[in-house]
């Protein structure tokens, strides 16, 4: 419960402001918390300056190349290589959902609101275990 | 004390910078007003308009419950007709209008989304923060969230869409603040007019709190003594034009043989017990009295009347300043204070007048012994003295007629006769007692029952002259020749009547009244020019201005009896009046001594060749004038 307050805090917090990195970081450490994916997990982005947050935070491990990293965070499909495309991916935009298949989870905004989804299939199908305090995110499909 | 003129500029600015804020509020009100009431239109409007959506599509897709209108909206054409329908309540005041509804697990989907960005798809989640959304449900009421900063929201109209009394899902249309960015930025201008306005007051508030500021530095730094962190005579000029002495006492205090501690302790222990002695005096003050250092050891303290007896804070601090015990550089010091204390300042003629009194209180506490309070009370001695006989008195007195001459002769010992003689004021009491002048003259002063008085014996003067063509003098004092009406009299029964003029001599009392020397002047030459003869009254005693009474040309100096009544024991009288009598023969004046009470006197004085003389010891002053047979009884 006190996650899934932390998130609505940082949801609340992020209707008061722009959609800057480190709100974004905020939400996603929280939400890479309550996940495990049978590794330690190191993250890469696209965003560099996600990453750099992500490194000031030092909660997580970082990584400088998509290869070296276990969750990649995408906001553009075009981003990421070849020999990246089966590890866990966490995007920044719902129809990313749709065009990144191994995707198994999106922060996103909707009608100026933040919105988290997590398609509880494919985090599955990546060995992705799901804590049950990020319940409310869970989707079986994406619509 | 205060600058006034900055004080007046302070509280105009005060009162300019309360109005500047009263209106800047009163604008961002009215402007909160503005946005409330097309607030209230806006919701208002477009909820009418839902409602008919909201009919239109329950009656044509005939739904009865929320798993209908899931299954209606489910289908694409139906979704199509009616996103384009709530399309058409897009404007560029409403961004968002879709609907929403609630599934089995509380969590709210998209069943239709007529935006035409960020676009929705079908039964998409959509995480609401909001406790409104739930709360639309439960009470099946709109609900109105007010958004900050949330792109560019103003508020969130949620619109229950029900069925057969049952909430089925919400209407979301999402207003922007298109119209409020509009109303606030014509009226953006005026506000900042407004805090540019209230700012430039406060500045102009601040500098003058900071010109006062620097003034009251600047004048303690001017008005205090570095050394004793008192008042200096600075202070004193000062408080010359604002203090009321109706309200205080004044004592002077010194430090008893002070030199003697500078002499041989040196001078940082004065300083030190002159520290030590003004804590102590700051100590046993009240709010309200006021302390100066006058020079050196030397203090002035205002005791203010409210403070209790100014008396009782004198004996404070004498014994305080006694029982001190001083120590400077491993040497005790003893040291005392005496103080002279004049408890009715204000019956002086003045500051000076009242100080200069409370210092002679002061010598006398010195003369007679040191580390003592001596008081100086006129009030109470006048009081003592007058009783009753104040302006009443006298007024009764003359309405009355019993006010009265008595005439005393002035001897021309080397004729053997009465050269003339000088009326003496009398008032027969009610009670049939002569009251002499000393009792009731002080109660009048510069009254104008004083001028009454003059008035009334000159005229009992005059026809005392004229019924007995003796000469007469009148004691007349300077202020009484000054007045008009006085002046009138004189003039007009003198200038007809020459004879009268010759035997009447003004006896001008010699005092620090005169303190206009050239209408002195102007008034003897006057009474000269009629004919008449001029005195000069007590001299010796006051602020003698020799050149002033060789040019006033008068014809007698009548020297002061307090000069002749000793001058057979006294032999520095014996000099003054010698070279009294001296500088008279010398500036052809003619001398009168008066006090002659004995047969030494009288001798001395012959001796000295005094050309008049009168005195008990020649006769008392009698209610008629006396012949030469009655002289020496």
């Amino acid at each position: 419960m006190k996650i899934v307050a932390g998130i609505l805090t940082l949801l609340f917090t992020l209707f008061g402001h722009e959609h800057t990195d480190d709100i974004k970081a905020d939400i996603l450490e929280k939400v890479f918390t309550n996940i495990s994916i049978n590794k330690e997990i190191i993250i890469w982005s696209d965003n560099e300056n996600l990453i750099l947050e992500f490194k000031a935070k030092a909660n997580f491990a970082t990584a400088s190349e998509c290869s070296d990293a276990s969750l990649l965070i995408l906001e553009s499909k075009q981003n990421i290589d070849k020999e990246c495309q089966e590890k866990a991916i966490f995007v920044m935009n719902y129809a990313l959902l749709k065009d990144i298949p191994q995707s198994f989870g999106a922060i996103f905004w909707k009608k100026g609101r933040p919105n988290i989804v997590i398609i509880a299939p494919r985090a599955k199908a990546n060995s992705i275990k799901i804590s049950e305090k990020l319940d409310d995110y869970l989707e079986e499909k994406i619509w | 004390m205060v600058k006034s003129k900055d004080l007046v500029i302070f509280s105009l600015l005060f009162v300019l910078g309360i109005s500047f804020a009263y209106i800047y509020n009163e604008i961002k009100t009215t402007k909160e007003d503005i946005f409330t009431r097309i607030e209230i239109d806006q919701i208002e409007h477009i909820s009418r308009i839902l409602k008919n959506i909201e009919s239109d599509f329950i009656s044509s897709l005939g739904i009865k419950n929320e798993y209908d209108l899931l299954e209606s909206f489910n289908n694409e054409e139906n979704r199509k007709k009616y996103e384009h329908i709530a399309s058409l309540l897009m404007t560029p005041n409403i961004k968002y209008a879709y609907i929403l509804q609630k599934d089995d697990t509380d969590r709210f989907r998209f069943l239709l989304d007529a935006s035409k960005t960020d676009k929705a798809g079908f039964y998409q989640k959509f995480d609401v923060t909001s406790p409104e959304y739930m709360q639309a449900y439960t009470t099946a009421k709109p609900q109105i969230i007010k958004q900050k900063n949330i792109e560019n929201l103003y508020i969130t109209l949620l619109h229950p869409i029900i069925s057969n009394g049952e909430v089925i899902a919400l209407f979301s249309v999402d207003i922007t603040t298109e119209i409020q960015d509009l109303i606030h930025n014509s009226v953006e201008p005026l506000e900042n007019f407004f805090i540019i306005l209230i700012v430039i007051v406060m500045l102009f508030m601040l500098l003058i709190i900071l010109q006062l500021f620097h003034y009251f530095i600047t004048r303690k730094r001017v008005f205090t003594d570095p050394l004793t962190n008192t008042f200096n005579r600075n202070y004193l000029e000062e408080l010359l034009h604002v203090i009321n002495l109706k309200n205080y006492g004044i004592a002077m205090l010194d430090l008893d043989k002070f030199k003697s501690i500078n002499d041989v302790y040196g001078h940082q222990t004065g300083d030190y017990i002159l520290i030590q002695a003004s804590k102590i005096f700051k100590a046993s003050i009240r709010a309200g009295d006021i302390l100066v250092r006058y020079g050196g050891e030397e203090f002035l303290l205002f005791i203010h009347n409210r403070n209790g007896s100014a008396l009782d804070v004198c004996e404070r601090i004498r014994e305080s300043i006694f029982l001190g015990e001083y120590f400077y550089d491993g040497n005790e010091i003893k040291t005392s204070v005496s103080i002279g204390l004049h408890k009715h300042p204000s019956l002086e003629k003045n500051l000076h007048e009242a100080i200069k009194i409370a210092d002679k209180m002061l010598y006398l506490a010195k003369k007679n012994g040191r580390n003592r309070v001596e008081i100086y009370d006129e009030k109470a001695l006048s009081e003592e003295n007058s009783s009753s006989k104040d302006i009443s008195f006298v007024k009764e007195a003359l309405d009355e007629e019993r006010v009265v001459c008595c005439y005393q002769p002035i001897y021309d010992y080397k004729s053997g006769e009465i050269y003339k003689y000088e009326s003496l004021v009398r008032i027969i009491a009610s009670d049939g007692r002569v009251v002499l002048p000393f009792e009731f003259l002080p109660q009048i002063k510069g009254t104008n029952m004083h001028y009454k008085l003059t008035q009334r014996i000159l005229h009992i003067v005059f026809e005392k002259v004229i019924e007995s063509k003796k000469s007469i003098s009148i004691n007349i004092n300077f202020s009484d020749l000054t007045n008009p009406d006085i002046q009138e009299t004189i003039v007009s029964t003198l200038s007809n009547n020459g004879e009268l003029a010759s035997k009447i001599t003004f006896e001008i009392l010699e005092s620090d009244e005169i303190d206009d020397v050239e209408l002195f002047k102007e008034k003897t030459s006057m009474l000269h020019s009629l004919g008449a003869k001029v005195s000069i009254d007590d001299f010796g005693s006051g602020y003698s201005n020799f050149k002033t009474i060789i040019d006033i040309e008068a014809n007698y100096l009548k020297i002061d009896g307090s000069l002749i009544q000793n001058i057979d024991i006294n032999i520095k009288d014996y000099k003054v009046a010698k070279s009294i009598i001296h500088f008279a023969s010398q500036s052809n004046m003619k001398t009168v001594a008066e006090f002659v009470h004995s047969k030494e006197v009288f001798d001395k004085l012959v001796e000295l060749n005094v050309d008049y003389m009168q005195g008990f010891y020649i006769s008392q002053p009698k209610a008629t004038l006396i012949e030469e047979e009655e002289l020496f009884l």
